[in-house]
């Protein structure tokens, strides 16, 4: 890596570090949401972003695991240590089952995985006996592990601050391995990989659980950020809002889905307090984004140092 | 005595109402050189979709080294030793020539399944990609974008991914359309040279190209086999001039 960009990292990662010593809590707070979702963001672009899916149902396995957390704690008394792994083993054994739907392609796919998020958002609005219906499932505490408990909101934020820190540097790893240039090739000749000896369904199927399993770790981030989950984290706008932020952030990249994130996220709090119809601004950012940088700000950022270093030699 | 590589009975392959394929049998010798040839709309690149899986055929069989393979996809015939390149050069844009070749080396092996180490680790499949690269006169190239070269380059690339997946009969549909003379020539030397153990099979329009590395030759007409022969019985058949050449 560069000089300059390993720098820029150092200091993300040191205003991170000081963020809940020099903001208020409700940064903090923020914050802590923009890293859950950014990763959400992340797992999406996993599919979108290297083997060019464009998956509308990630929703799904991030409230199935937020729900499998919730209702073990509240109403069999789990521990974490058993209640985070579940959640994360219910999100991915749906994604198991929804990965079928790597058998279609293009529109097809969109609109299955658009079903697929239907079902799981019917199932946690109507079946109320189980997942308490539109009040969803409430007083989730903080995690705990044998003696290490967190008990605070600062103590959580650095949680999922080393959380997402570990995804990324393992999620790196995973974009430079064979498999993960193999999704790369799958996105710019599905016929001619299958013609070079890859089982392309195969690997799109592989593809589609594990960012299914991210999803789902996204999840447990969530429910124990926000302490109760209901049918909303399930429905259609969380799985279009985390397509649309690894798309405003920059896609196939790592940074950009997180930075999609803390945009989306920011500029709705911070809209919402003066303008009542804030969905329509989120809107316009994401047709202005599609139409005059389809990278994404990673991409605009590219672009800027492209001129710079132009300016310069010239 | 010959083993056969290739076998194919009766293949037919019907879109709609149209038999692009026309119950074509082709028996090919392993370590032969067939170059099939026939006007366009012959059914010459169906006919080889048939054969390497990417489409399936209405009827007929395809055995490759006496194993029937007429319904297996397309990666297990890929596994079986049957490589191919397109007529449209299909190579990975946004990947550089490393990259592509690096696909093409780990296809028909596990480590293409592995998550947790970088491709760049694996010193063989680098050794081997910069070694491939310089046999088809691309060296010094690998860390290039493929949609940055030129495109008798990429025709060159398509040549280097089709050998690296270790083919025992090698499919070429028209490796040199659309190249210069001089592009031309390179590739077809290119392919003169290639080990003899390997059985080619190659759809080629420029009859010098093709009579050229032709040990035998089929021609295609309609969908059906209208003749089999050496380069010189091809040359001097009066019905291939008619339909080939058209009439004179």
């Amino acid at each position: 890596m560069e000089k300059a960009r390993i720098a820029l990292l150092l200091v993300a990662l040191a205003a991170a570090l000081a963020l809940p010593f020099t903001a208020g809590p409700f940064w903090t707070g923020l914050v802590t949401q923009m890293y859950i979702f950014g990763l959400l963001a992340l797992s999406v672009d996993l599919l979108l972003g290297h083997a060019g899916l464009f998956s509308l149902t990630h929703a799904s396995f991030f409230a199935v695991s937020a729900y499998t957390v919730a209702i073990l704690h509240v109403r069999y008394d789990v521990p974490t240590a058993l209640a985070a792994p579940a959640g994360i083993l219910a999100g991915t054994l749906l994604a198991l089952v929804f990965g079928l739907a790597v058998r279609t392609r293009g529109v097809y796919f969109i609109l299955i995985t658009i079903a697929f998020g239907y079902v799981v958002w019917g199932v946690a609005h109507r079946w109320s006996s189980f997942t308490g219906g539109d009040n969803g499932v409430t007083n989730v505490p903080f995690p705990a592990i044998g003696a290490a408990a967190i008990t605070s909101h600062t103590q959580y934020y650095y949680l999922v601050l080393a959380a997402i820190i570990v995804c990324g540097l393992g999620y790196r790893v995973f974009m430079r391995s064979p498999f993960g240039l193999g999704l790369r090739g799958i996105k710019a000749s599905e016929s001619r990989m299958q013609s070079l000896g890859f089982r392309t369904s195969a690997h799109l199927y592989a593809a589609f659980v594990l960012s299914g399993a991210l999803a789902s770790f996204a999840g447990v981030l969530y429910v124990y950020y926000n302490k109760f989950v209901n049918p909303v984290a399930a429905s259609f706008p969380v799985s279009v809002e985390a397509a649309l932020m690894a798309i405003v952030g920059g896609t196939g990249t790592i940074i950009g889905p997180f930075l999609g994130a803390a945009v989306v996220l920011g500029l709705r709090n911070w809209v919402s307090s003066f303008f009542e119809m804030h969905a329509s601004i989120m809107g316009a950012v994401f047709i202005a984004t599609v139409l005059w940088a389809p990278q994404g700000l990673v991409g605009i950022a590219g672009r800027i140092r492209a001129r710079w270093r132009k300016a310069r030699r010239g | 005595m010959a083993e056969n590589a290739l076998r194919i009975d009766e293949l037919a392959k019907v879109f709609g109402g149209l038999a692009a394929v026309d119950g074509v049998s082709l028996t090919v010798p392993a370590g032969e050189r067939r170059v099939l040839i026939g006007p366009n709309g012959a059914g010459k690149t169906t006919l080889f979709h048939c054969i390497t899986g990417t489409l399936r055929p209405t009827r007929g069989s395809v055995k490759l080294f006496g194993r029937d393979v007429t319904r297996l996809a397309e990666y297990r015939r890929t596994a079986l030793g049957m490589g191919r390149t397109f007529q449209i050069t299909n190579v990975f844009p946004d990947l550089t020539l490393g990259e592509n070749l690096a696909l093409a080396i780990v296809g028909t092996d596990r480590r293409k399944w592995v998550l947790h180490r970088p491709m760049q680790a694996y010193e063989g499949v680098r050794n081997q990609a910069l070694e491939s690269l310089e046999r088809v006169g691309l060296a010094g190239r690998a860390d290039q974008p493929a949609k940055l070269v030129s495109y008798g380059e990429r025709r060159q690339l398509e040549l280097a991914l089709a050998l690296n997946t270790r083919p025992r009969v090698l499919f070429l549909d028209e490796p040199c359309a659309g190249l210069s003379p001089a592009e031309r020539q390179r590739i077809s030397q290119m392919i003169a040279g290639l080990p003899r153990d390997i059985t080619l099979l190659m759809i080629e329009h420029d009859m010098d190209v093709a009579l050229g590395l032709a040990d035998r030759v089929t021609v295609l007409h309609q969908g059906r086999v209208i003749l089999e022969g050496s380069p010189d019985e091809v040359r001097a058949n009066a019905q291939v001039r008619d339909v080939y050449f058209g009439h004179a």
